[in-house]
């Protein structure tokens, strides 16, 4: 067997001569201008950071306080009384609840609309896109308003249900958007397989491609959730709030966004404190779900 | 160009005159093809010569795609399959096709292979255990997945995703399997086993295989077709294509002069 020799490398000399030098000024010049967007980006992100903290440890300085079982148990009353937000806290996951189960299946039909069918119907898909999109970003109190003019104003009274509506408006777009994102990320060789296999378009659709994207998809539906549920503006105009315990749908009903719009403007001591509560309840709601994404995703990736 | 007479197994596929059109791109001319009965067919010739769309069209794939269309005639079983009243979920179960790229549904390796199955026939539990099996065995994956058969099919190796590709197409009793380049995401071992089982396959099966491997096609396939520029130049045995080929254009191509 031969082996490798090695001989030993050329004598190593420092990097000195010449052409180890580069061309010295803009060598300098390139310094600074690093030095000085690296010091840009970690001031922003420094900032970005000291607001976000800074906005949880009020909430929690001024909130945790609140966090007491009276809290969760008795309903709001009149100040100076131990009030709770009981009816808050469950008109608010009744709403965002039923705001999720009329929006999700809506979403998930017009994306995989957008996502699947655009051989066929190119222009149309484009307009839906483009409204979605519009919807996307549509001041939410103006989804209030109009499930105010449609809802609250023929049917004569405010109700839960005319909030979760309004809620879904909002929900719908976010899941359009990622669940066409999502199966867009299918690739085509998985879907022409299973045709391949004699398999119709529908069964392709929804055993194959949605099956590849559940992940991303319900990752998209957690965030329309984390987006309507500290939503109060489209509540005003449409469950109103009630100071009372009420799981009807069909009549005003509390929520705890709205509740603090209206206790954080109080007077009154321990109502204030109850907003911080609610607020501080809703943030760390919406942060466990972003959390539970997070997770999902990283899962994903592995 | 005349269709090669050279053996007497009754074609499985008879293609006659056929066209396809890309939109305007004239991609396959006036071909005309047999793959016969129990035979390995391989097609061979440069990238965009039209190998890959002839396989399209015999399951009709191209279907997916508004703006590609075919005319002339595919005969497959005494119909033609290039037709208006074919059904063509039915078509694909009777000719089956393996990708590239091995593309594994994000199910069980079970579930893989039963989803195929469960498009066409009702199975009973016992009986759909022992399809799995089946083919599981016939592609040589089954002492490797056998005790992980609820596990993801994504956790597989490329060659063994390949191999669960072709159990897959073939657990739908197919009479036909297409192979586009089935061994070209694939290492030489993995493509071994592959070439293996193709060997093992025909005797059930007619197969037509696309490659850019020319050893490939001449280790593996009985008849050769090789295609330039959307026409088929020459269609012969694999022994003459590759020792005595009659089109310059063939021997050209097979010692490496264009393509």
């Amino acid at each position: 067997m031969t082996t490798h020799t090695i001989t030993p490398a050329a004598q190593a000399a420092p990097c000195s001569g010449t052409r180890w030098q580069g061309n010295g000024v803009s060598d300098i010049r390139r310094r600074m201008v690093d030095r000085v967007a690296t010091a840009l980006c970690w001031a922003a992100t420094v900032l970005v950071l000291l607001m976000l903290f800074s906005i949880l440890f009020v909430l929690v300085r001024n909130g945790v306080g609140g966090l007491r079982w009276v809290t969760f148990v008795h309903v709001t009353l009149p100040p100076g009384q131990a009030g709770g937000l009981a009816n808050a806290i469950v008109g608010s996951l009744i709403q965002t609840g039923l705001a999720v189960l009329i929006g999700a299946p809506v979403g998930l039909l017009v994306g995989i609309y957008l996502a699947e069918f655009t051989a066929t119907d190119g222009k149309l898909i484009n307009f839906v896109r483009f409204v979605s999109d519009l919807l996307l970003s549509a001041p939410s109190i103006l989804v209030g308003l109009f499930i105010y003019m449609i809802v609250v104003v023929p049917s004569g009274h405010f109700s839960g249900l005319a909030g979760a509506l309004a809620l879904s408006m909002l929900v719908v777009p976010v899941v359009v958007r990622t669940t066409e994102d999502m199966l867009r990320l299918v690739p085509l060789a998985m879907r022409e397989a299973a045709i391949a296999l004699g398999a119709p378009r529908w069964r392709m659709i929804l055993f194959v491609c949605l099956r590849a994207a559940r992940e991303g998809v319900a990752t998209g539906i957690l965030l329309a959730l984390a987006r309507v549920s500290g939503e109060t503006a489209p509540l005003l105009f449409t469950s109103l709030g009630n100071m009372n315990w009420s799981i009807a749908p069909g009549k005003p009903m509390a929520s705890l966004p709205v509740t603090i719009y209206q206790y954080a403007g109080a007077a009154y001591a321990d109502w204030t404190a109850l907003a911080w509560t609610g607020a501080l309840l809703i943030t760390a709601g919406i942060l466990m779900i972003n959390i539970t994404v997070r997770l999902g995703l990283g899962r994903n990736r592995k | 160009m005349t269709v090669a007479q050279h053996d007497a197994m009754p074609a499985a596929i008879s293609v006659r005159n056929l066209d396809f059109y890309y939109g305007a791109h004239h991609a396959l001319k006036d071909i005309s093809i047999d793959f016969p009965q129990g035979q390995v067919t391989g097609m061979i010739g440069p990238s965009g010569c039209g190998k890959s769309t002839l396989l399209r069209v015999l399951n009709r794939m191209y279907d997916l795609y508004p703006g590609q269309r075919a005319t002339g005639e595919v005969i497959f079983d005494g119909c033609n399959i290039i037709g208006p009243k074919v059904n063509l979920n039915v078509l694909r179960s009777r000719v089956g096709m393996v990708f590239q790229k091995p593309t594994p549904f994000p199910m069980s390796i079970y579930d893989n292979i039963a989803f195929g199955v469960r498009l066409h026939e009702r199975l009973d539990r016992a009986a759909m255990e022992a399809r799995v099996e089946d083919v599981l065995r016939r592609v040589a994956l089954w002492p490797e997945v056998r005790d992980r058969l609820r596990d993801s099919a994504a956790a597989l190796s490329g060659g063994q995703q390949q191999r669960l590709c072709i159990a897959r197409t073939i657990a739908t009793r197919p009479e036909v399997v297409l192979l586009d380049e089935p061994t070209s995401a694939l290492d030489p071992v993995s493509t071994a086993r592959i070439e293996e089982l193709l060997d093992e396959l025909k005797a059930d099966f007619t197969i037509a295989i696309v490659t850019h491997n020319l050893q490939q096609a001449a280790r593996c396939a009985d008849q050769v077709a090789f295609f330039y520029m959307g026409e088929v130049v020459e269609v012969d045995s694999a022994d003459r294509m590759f020792t005595t080929p009659r089109e310059k254009r063939t021997q050209d191509y097979i010692t490496g002069r264009f393509g």
